[in-house]
């Protein structure tokens, strides 16, 4: 008999509801029903099961169909996933397919998403950097978008927290533009790296090459191996999803402790339509989602909400969240939901050789991918004609050169027997972009996808300031690596679209001010209190560090506030 | 379930598009659809017989006990634009009929010695005409096509990645320093 309440407003109804299960979206899960809330996780795709449903992890290259080439139909199917580095045969499963998802490019936009559980932790590069008050304080100091909120003491301890438990590791390099976390062991620099980075540090006073910080278990501690989680391998087929949980991933980290405390519910195929707003009681009440497969229209009740449906999803469920209170999007009183989104500029790169170290190589692979080298430009003032800066990551290595000529036995030979390459040296740009209210996301007012949901539309360029900054970082690198000693130095620029370096943000942004923002220092939306937005849409600015990890530390801290301030009865 | 499915299942069941039903072309020689192109006895053959110019059978196994000529065929078939796979296909028949003009006899049945010297020499003519001129024919489509594919085929088989050299699926370390010597003597 007990069937007969399933569809009952009661068992619709949880303390808290997560909308995402990925980066931000696990760390809320995991921190509300750690601290014994009854919770909701919506997840738009399918569920992705730690291990079980990694098909890919363990098949060697020959085991792959095209030996890992995409068969030219998918490529051809899918133009946008397609130009995404990691869209090979190993892991083209955990991407979104160009026609089952479709938004309106207003200006080209290569929105790359990963919808199943996990999203695109699964996928992501695992760099993790903290953030310093140079980041922080910039929009202020520089005149652009509006203050942060908070300042790298608020964020500090949580820093501290979420590193603790994802397991990063690095060197305290004791920089105080990239301020040192709870680190596990380094993967070390190679022997030209190291060298590139004892050169830096003699010929510039603020120029550093330190060992990339990542989110990997190069030492576990008992808290990973709690997790089910063991050392990291190695093996670099991130990508894949790890049968070691070697790197951080929501599917292997923060889900199944969330779904261990018996506190948590996860639904996959449940695409978030809009948050409910009740005019009365002045707060929202819960969910709107649509069944993915059944199209069935279903509501979910809760007294918290958490929006971490990833940057470009969050402002859309948002802006079609209307009501007679806010008709133009949930919280949007100031007008400026969907506004001043920014990316990272990820459009040049340079590579060279070098002739030293030629007795010496490495063995293994390096998940961490290198170095990393700080931002360096306007740190401690204004020193060029464009605002803020970059950083970039630095690597050297050397690979098996075979000859491919002719045929026959030779060739076969020649396969086998190979010399190794001189050192190869390579460094990529990541930089700020600034935010700005022509760069945008609306809904359409016609399209929408198969679960009657506005398309969104995606207004976002380049401008000025980040052609100024790409070719500076041209010189400033052909310098550095030129005075190195490196030779055949060639720098390629390219013209990809915003959305292909994954590191969109804003346009839910956080602020002191109402009239100029949605969200306050707890990332709280300011006129509906029981509203959190955690994940990249929050960034007021996205300095240049790669941003998960702000994402992760911003959500363990609104969790906090937000549990504190319910219990107080103010939300 | 849906049709589609169902006929796609079938044909996995059936281990793909190999085993599909093949029938004759004009000349009577069979033929095979694959899922975008179509090939007879004789470009089959001549395509094995290519590849097992390029990798033979020495001490190791060659091309054909690789099975690598299905491999390339699968690859053509998938990992080529349709545009290509013309050139390619037109490139075949180029291709046949210079070795023809040449011989007056097919690929497969030149001696294993003309085989290699007709592949070496085709090599340094196009990459001697390559710094000539940047076009590219349909024939130099074709073979370079095959060469890459084969290569690739070997360089990526089971046999290569295990007997050859040592593929690790789980190195468990990154060592940096390590004298070239010490890898050699490894």
């Amino acid at each position: 008999m007990a069937n007969l309440n399933i569809d009952s407003v009661k068992d619709r109804t949880f303390d808290a509801i997560v909308i995402g299960s990925g980066m931000s979206g696990g760390w809320a899960a995991k921190e509300l029903t750690d601290k014994g809330l009854k919770t909701l996780i919506l997840e738009r795709g399918r569920d992705v099961k730690h291990i079980k449903d990694y098909p890919t992890t363990n098949l060697n290259p020959w085991e792959f169909p095209h030996h890992g080439t995409l068969p030219n139909d998918v490529q051809e199917a899918n133009p946008i996933a397609n130009r995404c580095y990691a869209f090979h045969e190993d892991a083209a499963h955990f991407f979104v397919k160009d026609k089952e998802h479709p938004y309106v490019q207003a200006k080209p936009f290569d929105w790359i998403r990963g919808y199943q559980v996990g999203g695109k932790s699964l996928l992501w590069a695992r760099q993790t950097q903290r953030w310093s008050d140079f980041d922080f304080e910039g929009p202020a100091r520089d005149g652009f978008a509006v203050d942060w909120p908070i300042r790298y003491k608020d964020i500090a301890p949580w820093y501290s927290y979420v590193e603790k438990f994802a397991g990063i590791s690095g060197n305290k390099d004791g920089i105080p533009e990239l301020p040192d976390g709870e680190f596990l062991p380094a993967f070390p620099l190679n022997d030209v790296e190291d060298y590139f980075s004892k050169h830096v540090k003699s010929k510039y006073k603020n120029r550093h090459v330190i060992s990339a910080r990542c989110a990997h278990l190069s030492k576990p501690n008992q808290i990973h191996l709690d997790q089910g989680r063991t050392q990291c391998q190695n093996r670099t087929l991130c990508q894949r999803g790890c049968p070691f949980g070697g790197y951080f991933s929501a599917n292997a980290t923060t889900i199944p402790w969330a779904l261990k405390s018996g506190h948590a519910t996860l639904r996959p195929f449940s695409v978030v339509h809009s948050i409910i707003y009740d005019e009365k009681l002045g707060k929202a009440t819960g969910v709107r989602v649509v069944d993915t497969n059944t199209k069935e229209t279903i509501e979910y009740f809760a007294k918290i909400i958490f929006v971490n449906a990833a940057a470009l999803n969050t402002n859309l469920i948002l802006l079609n969240s209307t009501s007679n209170r806010f008709p133009n999007g949930l919280g949007n009183d100031s007008g400026v939901l969907g506004k001043y989104v920014a990316f990272h500029n990820y459009s040049a790169r340079i590579s060279g050789e070098y002739d030293g170290y030629k007795e010496y190589t490495t063995e293994g692979r390096n998940p961490a991918g290198g170095g990393y080298i700080p931002r360096f430009r306007n740190v401690y003032k204004q020193e060029t004609d464009f605002l803020r800066g970059y950083a970039c990551g630095f690597y050297a290595g050397r690979y098996q050169q075979h000859s491919e000529e002719g045929v026959g036995e030779s060739l076969k030979e020649n396969l086998v027997n190979g010399e190794l390459s001189p050192w190869q040296v390579g460094s990529h740009m990541m930089g700020e972009t600034i935010p700005k209210e022509s760069n945008f996301v609306t809904l359409d007012k016609s399209l929408k996808d198969q679960w009657g949901i506005p398309q969104l539309k995606i207004s976002v360029d380049y401008d000025d300031n980040d052609e100024k900054m790409k070719k500076d970082f041209v010189e400033q690198l052909t310098e550095m690596f030129t005075s190195a000693g490196f030779t055949n130095i060639k720098a390629s620029t390219n013209h990809q679209a915003p959305g292909l370096d994954i590191h969109e943000m804003g346009g839910v942004r956080m602020g002191n001010d109402p009239k100029t923002s949605i969200l306050n220092k707890w990332n709280q939306v300011h006129t509906c209190k029981n509203v959190f937005v955690t994940d990249g849409a929050s960034m007021t600015s996205t300095s240049c560090q790669n941003p998960s990890l702000t994402y992760m530390a911003l959500t363990a801290r609104a969790a906090d506030y937000a549990i504190t301030e319910s219990k107080k009865g103010n939300i | 379930m849906n049709r589609r499915i169902a006929i796609r299942n079938m044909a996995l069941l059936l281990g793909g598009t190999v085993l599909l039903p093949s029938c004759l072309n004009s000349k009577g020689n069979k033929v095979v659809q694959l899922k975008h192109i179509t090939l007879d006895d004789d470009q089959q053959t001549l395509i094995a017989e290519i590849a097992e110019t390029i990798i033979p059978k020495t001490s190791t196994p060659g091309a054909k006990d690789l099975k690598l000529p299905e491999f390339v065929l699968l690859m053509l078939d998938d990992c080529y634009n349709k545009k290509d796979q013309l050139q390619i296909l037109e490139g075949l028949t180029a291709f046949n009929n210079l070795v023809k003009s040449k011989f007056n006899k097919d690929f497969a049945n030149l001696s294993i010695k003309e085989r290699e010297s007709f592949l070496n020499d085709f090599e340094s003519s196009a990459k001697q005409a390559q710094k000539n001129s940047k076009s590219t024919d349909s024939i130099n489509a074709f073979y370079w096509a095959i060469k890459q594919q084969t290569v690739f085929a070997y360089t990526t088989s089971q046999y290569f990645m295990t007997k050859q050299i040592v593929y690790e699926l789980v190195p468990g370390r990154y060592n940096v320093h390590v004298p070239v010597k010490k890898l050699k003597s490894a």
